[in-house]
């Protein structure tokens, strides 16, 4: 363990943003001031949190303030998810809410409380996923929702207000499931260590997990499962999901999608660790599965039935999240390993695709996939990468979807789960028929002669033609410290301290190094 | 022993409290039988606090005092007696008579949930344990039935409330930032939700639950 | 083992035939619209320059079949490259054949066609070089991944190219072709999860590695991905819906290589996997023969030009199955008709669509009824069609006789100890001689006489596309004896 003060500088450098975006006033200079703040912030989150990253893949363990925040290589990767789509959807911000406050949609002090929020929204998901501290844990997710619903209803549309209002309340609702379940853990623990300060710590209880109460701890993980997971989007507590989603201005919905739902998935994993260590496997395993797969069943028919735009791509996400969940049921190194995989590309992919959405609000004025008809035509770039963020995310290489997909699968055969694997994949099917549907419908076809030529800004496509070159390189290699990080971080949720038991699908210990040997021949190949 | 029979006397008044919460009309109304509620919540921590001679245990019985009895209770009742739907009653979908059968049926459940525990430190206060299991399902089923978009708040409360005495009746030694954490939230989640629910009524000019419904499927 | 120099330059210049080709297309995508065909043409001579020097390569180095890995973890291969006789011949077809496709696309997008006049968009000529490079990858592919991962491309480009006309119609048609293929991928999946479960790796040639049980599972697996992409019955309804695609697309995908794919890997399967139990032979073969009695009466009622040849390509491939299955019998020589019959129909069927394709250019339809007196009227156009007709009905000294002659004698001469599989060769057999009747009688009709109406106001057909016809009616009458050479 190595004490360090990065995670506290990325912890308390958004909040500190926040708080200055809200001291400045919204009128003339100051709205480009709250943007320069805004670019520093979310700029500086996503330097300090490959830093940490970089540190841990160099094997450290970063702890700071008595070990209440606490990065291992699990955090490492869901901080470094925050980082790089936390900066590009705030890059993304900037125009696209530039073009709302233009249109008339957001009025200045709506802007500044925007930027405010986003800052606050980041700080509040850094917490979740450095705090070590089991209560802060739930604290900080509990605050994920205060802090993005504002950003939920920001319009203040009838239809917003109404999917803020269902986002806070089945939200909180949940995560006080969560803090129940928190509380059953800490007493647990604390009643068996006879230390209440130390029992608090993930790391103790990571430790110590053995010792533990089996009914209490069983009972403390359905309840945690049952409150993490209504924020995961996890059926059926997903109903705020596809509200929330739609009704969010486009790169909130990329946040939402792309790093909230991680984040909170984090924290089911942090306790399916501790619960696979006390009770072993199989009961834990057993939950996962049957609400990933149920929610993978019940999502891909609403996600292709839908009419809206973002609604489906939100549905998606629920599919996508039952899918990870599906990887953690399975269990074992590879299943665990294909999860935090999936994890890491979904949110790539769907951040991709709500920016896309965005595109599509901008030129269309409406999510109506009925409606939007010939992007291709009117703003070439855009179709260009909707097209592809479909194709990624339909799970078709060469995009990383594609490759975290596979992994889940064989995975879940290796676990003999060949009969549940074969659903999975004609449902995921399914899923390829609606994206399809929307790349059809919407990006091709004649566009209406109403709908002006030309495409959105560069600064709204840049974001996004960077997160496509981050799909397709970690769809055709994972690169190494991807791979290294997700290796350690298996080897953390499953326990398993023996350094063989590295977990990537091809085990051995060298990969990385290999990867790094056999890459260029293939780089040459995408580079081109 | 006897303070042992206090705590759980007083986790049982809890009970009743949060019924009256749910059903009395009128937020405001129910702001105020929030307040009672928190109040002997807060008694239950001093007893518990006597008890096992915990130091933090006072300490959270202040804060808890400052934060439940006080401020939530005192957003709640200004941000809620401006609002008023008198078309919804007292919002419940539930007859009084159904809602405390029912009340008594979760709790006897809870019971039998928490006689599965083994811990040492839950053997005397098992009747609160299970008092405290019960509020926490008592809040959800208040969300579930409210068609009152403010007294589904009111649910939330109670849920919260459920955890903090559980949290107090199995690890009474954790620590004071712990408590100041979970407190600072609930009052942000609460004066969030009363300000989202103001401005749902200021646009919607109503309160019902059913109202929200332009977004399905 | 050895790699000498000239080994590591034929795998070079395999590797040059997957990566030029998606090289060509990012060109095309940031090129100026204009430049897209030209380039599109650059590109596939060069692939096509690259993989005659990787036949070069092949025979200098004594025709030995290496492997190379590209990605490897560990001991497990990811992707890698299998240079051997099967691999070469096939990628020399699919890649001439693009090459081809590519210069006849070039008129046959203009403003000048009849039936659908519009320029080519650079999106066509992208996705037609990603397409070939695809294809060269799956062929050269020496792990199951890298199948499935080129399988994938495939589905996606086919999609993206029989849906260029965009029109609803034809968008239902792409989607259809890619979830029924997805669908199929699926047998591709479990195959590569179940070798790498079994074997830790995901090379093709592990299979041999198998016990008898999850070699049949997994080369089953494998059949059924390859019934998908070669449009089998259960999941054929694909094809024939295809046919809205543009013409030149639908003579690359629907006859020389997306529905190759199939049957290409089931090949591959059988070649690595050494000893294969017989229950496999026999799935293969009976939905071979299901297939192909399904295909045949659904000819009968065609009219429209490519559907009929659609239905022809269904009946063709369950040949080369049929032909693959025999060969799980212990019969080298139905495997080696099967697999020169893939080259051999790829060549014939390309020429048979592009006929039709000169026909909606030059008359603006493709309506057999409509089309009479072809020969009268353009005498290369009637040549054409007549050589076509009979290299796919099968009669000698076109190409589809001595692969399909090569089918027949191998499976009766296992028929000996396997007489079930006696009564299949009688069917297959009977249809080969009702496909021969079938061409005949539209030979009859369409191509001696007084020209109908629509021939008779046909436009003069471009020198482009008159190349490409000749250049494949000369392939027509020598590349089955490339391939028998070729083969051994």
């Amino acid at each position: 363990m190595v004490f360090s003060n990065l995670p506290l500088l990325i912890l308390f450098g958004p909040l500190l943003a926040a708080l200055a975006i809200l001291l400045v006033p919204s009128r003339g200079f100051g709205l480009r001031l709250i943007e320069l703040i805004h670019t520093v912030s979310i700029a500086a989150v996503a330097v300090l949190a490959l830093a940490i990253a970089s540190d841990v893949v160099d094997g450290a363990h970063l702890t700071a303030f008595d070990d209440w925040f606490a990065v291992d290589a699990l955090g490492a990767i869901f901080v470094s998810v925050i980082g790089v789509v936390g900066f590009l959807t705030g890059l993304y911000s900037l125009s696209y809410i530039r073009h709302e406050l233009r249109d008339g949609e957001l009025d200045p002090a709506k802007v500044k409380s925007y930027y405010g929020f986003f800052s606050l929204f980041l700080f509040t998901m850094v917490l979740a996923t450095i705090a070590n501290n089991i209560v802060l844990m739930w604290v900080a997710i509990e605050a994920t929702t205060l802090g993005s619903a504002f950003l939920v209803g920001c319009y203040g549309r009838k239809s917003s207000l109404e999917a803020a209002w269902k986002y806070v309340i089945i939200c909180t609702v949940g995560v006080a499931f969560g803090l129940y379940g928190t509380v059953l853990a800490y007493a647990n623990a604390s009643d068996v260590l006879g230390n209440a300060d130390s029992a608090i710590l993930w790391t103790t209880l990571a430790a110590h997990a053995t010792a533990l109460d089996p009914m209490l701890a069983k009972l403390s993980f359905v309840f945690v499962l049952i409150g993490f997971g209504t924020k995961a989007g996890l059926f059926p507590m997903s109903a705020w999901l596809p509200d929330a989603h739609s009704e969010a201005p486009s790169p909130v919905s990329a946040l939402l999608s792309g790093v909230l739902l991680k984040c909170a998935l984090l924290v089911v994993i942090r306790y399916y660790a501790i619960t696979v260590r006390a009770v072993g496997p199989e009961f834990p395993q057993m939950i996962v599965l049957i609400l990933g797969t149920l929610s993978i069943l019940v999502a891909a028919p609403l996600f292709f039935v839908q009419k809206d735009l973002k609604r489906k791509l939100a549905y998606s996400s629920i599919e996508h999240v039952g899918l990870i969940a599906v990887g953690l049921g399975v269990g074992g190194p590879l299943g665990v390993a294909a999860a935090l995989l999936h994890a890491i590309n979904h949110s790539l992919a769907k951040a991709l695709m709500f920016c896309g959405s965005g595109n599509v609000l901008m030129k269309f004025h409406t999510r109506d996939l009925d409606r939007v008809k010939g992007l291709m035509r009117v703003a070439p770039v855009s179709g260009v990468l909707l097209l592809f963020g479909c194709l990624a995310l339909a799970g078709l290489p060469p995009f990383n979807v594609f490759v975290s997909e596979f992994m889940v699968f064989t995975a879940g055969m290796k676990a003999g789960y060949l009969w549940l694997m074969l659903l999975c994949a004609l449902f995921f099917t399914i899923t390829v028929a609606g994206f399809i549907q929307i790349v059809a419908g919407s990006v091709l076809g004649k566009a209406a002669d109403a709908t002006p030529e030309g495409d959105v800004g560069v600064a709204a496509l840049a974001p996004m033609g960077i997160l496509l070159v981050l799909v397709i390189v970690t769809g055709v290699t994972i690169p190494g410290p991807i791979l290294r990080l997700v290796g350690d971080a298996t080897a953390i949720v499953t326990g398993d301290s023996t350094p063989v038991a590295f977990a990537m699908p091809w085990a051995t210990q060298a990969a990385p190094a290999e990867v790094a040997l056999a890459g260029p021949q293939l780089h040459t190949e995408t580079k081109r | 022993m006897f303070d042992f029979q206090l705590i759980n006397g007083l986790a049982g008044l809890l009970i009743v409290t949060s019924l009256l919460v749910i059903l009395s009309r009128g937020p405001a109304n129910s702001a105020r039988f929030y307040a009672l509620q928190s109040f002997i919540l807060v008694l239950t921590f001093l007893a518990l606090a006597k008890e096992t001679g915990s130091r933090e245990l006072y300490l959270w019985s202040a804060s808890a005092f400052v934060t439940k009895v006080i401020l939530v209770p005192a957003i709640m009742y200004r941000a809620f007696s401006k609002l008023d739907d008198p078309r919804l009653g007292s919002g419940e979908t539930m007859s009084p008579a159904v809602s405390v059968i029912l009340a008594a049926g979760v709790v006897i459940l809870c019971f039998w949930v928490v006689s599965g525990v083994a811990l040492p430190a839950a053997e005397a206060i098992k009747p609160a344990l299970a008092v405290s299991l019960a509020h926490f399902f008592l809040g959800l089923a208040c969300i579930v039935t409210q068609r009152n978009i403010l007294k589904q708040v009111f649910g939330y409360c109670l849920m919260e409330n459920g955890s903090h005495l559980t949290l107090a009746l199995l690890a009474a030694k954790a620590p004071e930032l712990v408590e100041v954490g979970i407190a600072t939230d609930a009052i942000f989640a609460v004066a969030i939700m009363a300000m989202l629910g103001t401005r749902i009524f200021l646009t919607f000019h109503s309160l019902d639950a059913r109202k929200l419904t332009t977004l399905k499927g | 083992m050895m790699t000498s120099v000239s080994d590591s330059m034929t795998m070079t210049l395999a590797l040059a035939t997957i990566v030029l080709p998606f090289g060509g297309a990012a060109l095309i995508a940031c090129a100026p619209g204009k430049a897209s065909k030209w380039l599109c043409q650059i590109f596939a001579l060069a692939t096509v320059a690259s993989i005659l020097g990787v036949v070069a390569g092949f025979v200098e180095a004594g025709r030995a079949g290496a492997t190379q890995d590209l990605i490897r973890i560990g001991r497990t291969e990811i992707l890698g490259l299998t240079v051997d006789a099967l691999s070469v011949l096939i990628a020399v077809a699919v890649i001439v054949i693009g090459f081809l496709v590519a210069v006849y696309s070039a008129s046959y997008l203009t403003m000048g066609n009849r039936e659908h006049p519009a320029v080519g968009r650079p999106r066509y000529y992208a996705f037609l070089l990603v397409f070939i490079g695809a294809m060269s990858g799956l062929v050269f592919s020496s792990t199951i991944t890298g199948q499935l991962f080129f399988f994938e491309i495939t589905g996606g480009c086919s999609w993206a190219l029989i849906g260029y006309y965009e029109t609803p119609k034809v968008l239902r048609s792409a989607a259809k072709a890619l979830l029924i293929t997805h669908v199929a991928s699926i047998g591709l999946y479990v195959a590569a999860a179940l070798l790498f479960l079994d074997t830790g790796t995901f090379a093709i040639a592990a299979i041999a590695d198998l016990s008898d049980g999850s070699k049949v599972v997994v080369i089953l697996s494998l059949l059924f991905a390859a019934w998908g992409k070669s449009a089998q019955v259960p999941l054929h309804m694909w094809l024939p819906d295809a046919m809205e695609a543009p013409t030149p697309i639908s003579a690359y995908l629907h006859a020389a290589s997306m529905v190759k794919v199939g049957v290409y890997i089931f090949a591959r399967a059988l070649l690595s996997a050494g000893a294969v139990p017989h229950v496999v032979g026999w799935v293969g073969a009976t939905m071979a023969i299901v297939t192909l009695v399904y295909g045949f009466l659904l000819y009968l009622p065609q009219v429209d030009m490519k559907r009929l040849l659609a239905y022809s390509t269904i009946t063709q491939l369950s040949y080369i199955f049929l032909g693959l299955s025999l060969s799980v019998f212990g019969s080298h020589l139905a495997f080696q008709g099967a697999v020169a019959h893939i080259f051999n129909h790829a060549f014939a069927k390309t020429l048979f669509f592009l006929v039709a394709g000169a026909l909606s250019y030059t008359t603006g339809t493709r309506m057999l009824p409509s089309l009479r007196g072809i020969v009268t009227k353009n005498p290369l156009l009637g040549i054409a069609f007549v050589v076509a007709a009979l290299a796919i009905a099968g009669v000698p000294p076109f190409n589809g006789f001595f692969s399909k002659f090569a089918i027949f004698s191998g499976g009766f001469a296992v028929a000996q100890e396997n007489l079930l599989l006696l009564p299949m060769l009688v069917i297959a057999l009977l249809e080969s001689i009702g496909c021969f009747a079938w061409f005949l009688k539209w030979i009859g009709y369409s191509i001696p006489g007084k020209p109908s109406d629509a021939v008779a106001s046909a436009q003069p057909l471009p020198m482009g596309m008159q190349v490409v016809l000749v250049a494949l009616m000369v392939a027509t009458l020598c590349s089955s004896f490339i391939a028998a050479s070729w083969l051994g």
